[in-house]
């Protein structure tokens, strides 16, 4: 009997720990979860997906912003460009040019270029200052322009000469994707939208 | 420049672009489908295709 009941209690702890081993791989696996937008970041959402496609626009998130008279802000920025990259079922567009050049700003595409560049010619890494430079921000712009890219994961800390980061190898080649180009399109209406 | 001279043929309309190949920024002022004004003045433009 005892051992009828002990067999049973070896059991049912090995089922338990087998379940809590099966939790422990699951929650691994799982990427890690964004909050829900909030009802301002989801309107930023609903105007881009009415406005990509229309006038071959592949429009940015800083300009639907601007649109929809939202304060502009990296961390509002990063939370709606983390949902477009989470979720490329909500457009084609995401699908076809990729979500780098829905998110990123013209400022911090043209800081990719500058470390993309130097990197793909075999030059040294340029310093904040020359990147400030060539792309014509103060170094403080420089600086939060490449934490947002490494946020992004297009650029990583690295331990050498220059601002400290090298270049994430998929966003060396970036043809055919957009990534990192811009035509943004001003008209006198107060309109505005990127086109590809 | 296709919705320049077509969707968009009367309106002035600014585009702000950047070079492919180095980080200069190029902006172009097209009004009623002809280029006005570039920036800077040495920015090469075809017009045209094909």
């Amino acid at each position: 009997m005892n051992f009828v009941h002990n067999r049973r209690l070896l059991f049912a702890a090995t089922i338990l720990l087998l379940l809590v081993c099966a939790g422990q791989g699951t929650s691994k696996q799982t990427p890690k979860k964004q909050g829900r937008l909030n009802s301002q970041e989801q309107k930023v959402i609903n105007y881009l997906v009415a406005d990509w496609g229309e006038d071959y626009s592949v429009t940015s998130v800083d300009i639907a912003m601007a649109a929809l008279k939202m304060k502009q802000s990296d961390e509002t920025r990063f939370r709606i460009a983390s949902h477009i990259k989470a979720h490329p079922e909500l457009h084609e567009i995401i699908r076809r040019w990729g979500w780098v050049t829905l998110v990123l700003t013209p400022d911090e595409k043209l800081i990719a270029r500058t470390l993309i560049n130097a990197e793909r010619d075999g030059k040294p890494q340029p310093t904040v200052a020359e990147i400030a430079k060539a792309v014509g921000v103060t170094e403080a712009q420089a600086d939060r322009g490449l934490s947002m890219l490494e946020r992004y994961e297009i650029l990583q800390r690295a331990a050498s000469k220059g601002a400290g980061y090298k270049v994430v190898p998929r966003y060396i080649k970036w043809e055919p994707r957009l990534d990192f180009i811009f035509h943004k399109v001003s008209l006198d209406s107060g309109r505005q939208f990127n086109t590809n | 420049m296709l919705l320049v001279s077509s969707k968009l043929a009367n309106e002035k309309v600014t585009v702000d672009d950047s070079s492919p190949e180095s980080t200069a920024r190029i902006q172009v002022v097209f009004d009623k489908g002809k280029l006005v004004r570039a920036e800077p003045t040495t920015a090469v433009f075809f017009l045209g295709g094909g």
